[in-house]
């Protein structure tokens, strides 16, 4: 019978398309220091474009702050970076280190408990807050003002909590990516948009039609994520971003995407 | 004074083109074209788009779309026979297979396919296995009613025909019917593979990394960097240069079913 043969067929497909992830499978190689990968000979990042300054594309390729923190961890594994563009509710639900699809993820994401039971993270490297966005001559100081008016949030982010946590009577909007978010903003679809501090000055610098009018002080903190239980990388990483603070390194390359030296805290 | 027929005919006709041109007329004088063409028609930001947007974008969507078909119309083919079959389980099974595959979104069974797998069996899926996975498993419910309506349409003496020349049935449906059935059905088949391009733009669920980039997420993050919808624009007009020859096959194909028959 002709279907059985094909389902074999495909069936055989499938099998040359698997590679095993269980530990000390054929995936991964331990480095000199303990650490394994998901894919020898590259280190590989998840990350949710765009989100310039830390991660963006540029002339065909992907730059940012965030990326450059990672490129010195890649140096001390001797590897190359590979950054993998991904949806962000994969990476902040852990599923992406579950199914082996990164080594870590560097995605401007904050260290939240509910993240952190899905992941393990790094010391923090830069401090966040969350902050609004509305075009130029819109007077929204907190969330409280938008009553009736629409606020647009990017999906799986703390400012999409923070906005449903404090937006009653808010109509609340959500975008699938910051790109979205921000044209959203710009063409007027809502009134105001919530994200993070550093995104959205970024955005303002080189959109003079828009403003930034508030920030809630929230004292978040960036965080390098790993699959939990990944304590080699995440102690080869928390070693480079120590080493780059105290070599002046960190400082060139917050200079480099911020045009200011970071604040000393 | 009653209209004759034929003079109501032209008059409601001149109605209508009077309308169409109106309506032109109100959205030329409405839309702001200054903002337009800096939106939309951007030289400078498509001129800065290639040549990757062809050589990566473009290609890789050309192969999700043929991988995908490729998958998708081989278990196609299994399920139509399934649904054929006199052995009732196979043809329960094509059945609910169908229904289901037909009935979901394919953007589900991107995300489904692209993280259910690996967590259930432990394995690290090739991005292009699951692409191939994802755009054949949705296809091959539409292809399979496809294929089956092609089977059927062949005329039952084919068979008898077959049969009675001492043909075993499989050997009957391999050489004979199949072949026909395959004619019959090129046309909706491509029309299949025209839906299959559009849909290969759900890729960017399962991560890319740059390489991999197909034209609908290149022109979203093009979007982003140059703050101009030109990239949406460009990346829209070359899904046209794939899908339009295609449309111009079917029709091809469609007049030479016509004239063999």
């Amino acid at each position: 019978m002709s279907a059985t043969a094909a389902l074999v067929a495909a069936a055989a497909l499938l099998a040359t398309g698997c590679t095993s992830t269980k530990s000390g499978g054929a995936a991964g190689e331990k480095s000199a220091s303990g650490v394994q990968l998901v894919s020898p000979g590259t280190l590989k990042t998840c990350t949710h474009l765009p989100y310039a300054p830390f991660q963006v594309k540029k002339e065909g390729k992907i730059v940012g702050f965030d990326v450059d923190l990672v490129d010195l961890v890649a140096k001390a594994l001797n590897v190359p970076q590979e950054i993998v563009n991904t949806p962000f509710e994969g990476i902040e639900t852990g599923q992406d280190f579950t199914i082996r699809k990164c080594d870590l993820a560097a995605a401007g994401m904050t260290i939240t408990a509910k993240r952190d039971k899905v992941m393990d993270f790094s010391d923090p490297y830069f401090d966040a807050t969350q902050a609004l966005i509305t075009k130029k001559g819109g007077t929204y100081k907190k969330i409280e003002d938008l009553k009736g008016k629409k606020l647009g949030y990017q999906k799986a982010t703390t400012g999409a909590e923070y906005a449903k946590k404090h937006g009653a009577g808010v109509e609340l909007v959500e975008f699938e990516d910051l790109g979205l978010l921000l044209t959203a903003v710009k063409s007027g679809q809502v009134d105001a948009g919530i994200n993070d501090n550093g995104v959205l000055f970024d955005y303002v610098k080189q959109n003079p039609d828009t403003a930034v009018t508030a920030e809630f002080d929230t004292g978040e903190h960036y965080g390098i994520g790993v699959r939990t239980g990944n304590d080699a990388l995440r102690k080869k990483i928390n070693e480079v971003l120590k080493k780059a603070r105290s070599d002046g390194s960190y400082e060139r390359i917050y200079k480099k995407w911020f045009g200011t030296a970071p604040k000393q805290g | 004074m009653p209209l004759s027929r034929r003079r109501r005919a032209r008059l409601l006709r001149g109605g209508q083109y009077a309308v169409l041109a109106a309506a032109v007329l109100v959205l030329a004088l409405v839309a702001d074209w200054g903002t337009l063409r800096h939106a939309f028609f951007d030289v400078a930001v498509a001129k800065a788009l290639f040549p990757d947007i062809i050589t990566t974008a473009l290609v890789n969507t050309v192969l999700y779309t043929l991988l995908g078909f490729g998958f998708g119309l081989g278990l196609g083919l299994v399920l139509a026979l399934m649904r054929l079959s006199q052995v009732p389980p196979y043809r329960w099974l094509a059945v609910t297979y169908i229904e289901f595959f037909r009935g979901v979104p394919a953007l589900l069974v991107f995300i489904a396919l692209g993280f259910g797998v690996p967590l259930a069996f432990e394995v690290a899926l090739d991005m292009n296995i699951t692409v191939m996975l994802s755009l054949g498993l949705v296809g091959a419910a539409y292809m399979a009613e496809t294929i089956r309506a092609g089977i059927q349409a062949v005329p039952k003496g084919q068979t008898e025909a077959a049969r009675s020349l001492g043909m075993s049935s499989g050997r009957a449906m391999r050489s004979i019917v199949i072949p026909q059935a395959f004619r019959i059905v090129l046309p909706p088949l491509t029309n299949e593979l025209i839906l299959l391009t559009k849909d290969s733009s759900l890729v960017y669920l399962l991560g890319l990394s740059l390489g991999q980039f197909e034209l609908a997420n290149f022109g979203r993050d093009a979007l982003n960097e140059h703050k101009s919808l030109t990239p949406i624009l460009v990346a829209g007009l070359l899904y046209l240069v794939i899908t339009l020859p295609l449309g111009q096959l079917v029709r091809r194909l469609e007049a030479r079913t016509a004239k063999a028959r």
